[in-house]
């Protein structure tokens, strides 16, 4: 109910803004929904979207296991933590945008640039986010882990795992709103496809009904990603805590 | 009943600590455990009485093989299956209670488990989180827990601290129950004199720290037949030795 509220109060001051500015630069919600179901009827509106959803949940798989296993590695091995965190550093405060040419320069205007250089821009806040959750690791547990003798792959899944659910869950989110954004750059910048180049079409034509139609599906996709998605998944993680007394 | 009882089995542990330091956040070595020896044959149940901080839970600690930097020797029977009460319960808060269990227990089967939950009275709680337990019951899950696995070892770090009085003495019956339902040998740790006299066949007294074993009490008494009078006369044999070694 709130949600639907919230929802009509964005389009009236998108239709107020819209009077006011002029339908030249800001078009009226009826005329971008026409865009909308123009571009649906041809296919193309799906067909992009696909695509880039597609760019979006390889780059984060990629990101989310790598990163992971790094960030668990730095977390419980001094060493490894020495070591990779001057990388970690340099790859935390590196534009998205250096990152994105330097891929395409290196390895071609190809899907696997675009996705590598999604999934690197994504990766270092992954990788900090777990090291540390893995800090945190309760001690007391793992004690009870080796003096029960509970083999290793189940004392990860059941004593190790759920400890990091919050970390996980926490670099997910984050992450999730860093491919996204960095996508669309990724595809303006050197793809033939896509929202991103869509967009980058509708920009050099200045047709700002299509530029919006293709902004406003994509932050719809996000959406319902996020509630159908995300959002049930962290309320199963965390479902002990809430019935706790 | 338990079979050969107490001390008709053979030499199952044989622990002898030369030495434990540690270094302290200040960087300052201390001694925590000093020339700290004993036995306890098999089916036996040691109780190692001494004063807070003494280093009881260190000892514990080295017996285990959670603490390999010491001098000394520990020999237990190579592939000995250990069942452990922590002196916090140490459950995982994400898993329920039975899940707890079965956790550390993979192979218990059904039977085995209802006579253990209904022993702890604990079979109303099986589906419970952690974190929706009092301290009480959640020291009969890790008791429950330590047990399940059917233990060769049976390792209790202060059970029954912070508890009152009247659920103290239900839990200590409780243990009594479960170590006489199993040739099980167990090392009890505590303050309490109380759960010495009642749960013990053999009293370790302690020294402050460095701690070492200052006197040895065994008890010829089983555990099931210890009335108030037996009770009484061992108590008075605790302070003859404790006020001797003084």
């Amino acid at each position: 109910m709130l949600r639907l509220l919230s929802f009509t109060a964005f389009l009236a001051i998108w239709w107020g803004a819209s009077l006011l500015a002029g339908g030249e630069k800001l078009p009226a919600p009826p005329i971008v929904l026409s865009a909308v179901v123009a571009e649906a009827r041809s296919g193309a509106l799906f067909f992009h979207l696909g695509v880039t959803l597609a760019r979006v949940a390889l780059a984060f798989i990629l990101a989310m296991t790598l990163g992971s296993a790094l960030g668990y590695l730095m977390g419980r091995v001094r060493l490894a933590d020495r070591l990779g965190d001057p990388w970690l550093i340099l790859l935390l405060h590196l534009p998205a945008l250096v990152v994105i040419v330097l891929a395409y320069i290196w390895a071609g205007l190809t899907e696997v640039a675009a996705i590598a250089a999604i999934a690197i821009n994504k990766l270092p806040t992954a990788v900090v986010t777990l090291r540390e959750g893995t800090r945190t690791l309760d001690a007391t547990l793992d004690e009870m882990v080796a003096v029960f003798a509970i083999p290793r792959w189940k004392a990860f899944r059941h004593v190790i795992l759920p400890q990091l659910a919050p970390y996980l869950a926490a670099a997910a989110r984050s992450g999730l709103s860093l491919v996204w954004k960095i996508v669309l750059v990724a595809e303006l910048l050197g793809r033939p496809n896509g929202v991103g180049f869509e967009i980058g079409v509708a920009f050099q034509l200045f047709d700002i009904p299509l530029l919006l139609a293709y902004s406003l599906t994509f932050a719809a996709l996000v959406l319902i990603i996020e509630t159908a998605l995300v959002q049930p998944i962290e309320a199963r993680l965390s479902r002990w805590r809430r019935r706790a007394a | 009943m338990k079979p050969g009882y107490p001390g008709g089995g053979a030499v199952q542990l044989e622990v002898n600590i030369a030495s434990k330091v540690y270094t302290n956040a200040a960087g300052k070595r201390q001694e925590a455990l000093a020339g700290f020896n004993f036995k306890l044959n098999e089916g036996e149940v040691g109780v190692f009485v001494g004063p807070s901080g003494c280093g009881k839970s260190t000892m514990l600690r080295i017996v285990v093989g959670l603490d390999p930097d010491y001098q000394g020797r520990v020999s237990r029977p190579a592939g000995a299956k250990i069942g452990m009460v922590f002196q916090e319960p140490r459950l995982l808060p994400w898993r329920s209670v039975e899940e707890n269990v079965r956790l550390v227990a993979p192979h218990v089967d059904e039977a085995t488990l209802s006579v253990l939950f209904g022993t702890l009275g604990l079979e109303a709680h099986r589906s419970h989180f952690p974190g929706e337990l009092s301290l009480g019951l959640a020291r009969r899950v890790a008791l429950a827990r330590a047990f399940a696995v059917e233990p060769d070892f049976l390792i209790l770090d202060e059970p029954l601290a912070s508890l009152d009085d009247a659920l103290a003495a239900r839990l200590r019956g409780q243990i009594a129950t479960l170590v006489d339902s199993r040739t099980v040998t167990t090392l009890l740790v505590t303050h309490n004199v109380d759960d010495a006299v009642h749960l013990g066949d053999r009293l370790f007294f302690l020294s402050q720290r460095p701690s070492h074993v200052i006197a040895e009490l065994p008890i010829g008494t089983p555990r099931t037949k210890r009335g108030p009078a037996e009770i009484q006369r061992i108590k008075t044999d605790i302070a003859r030795l404790t006020l001797a070694n003084l």
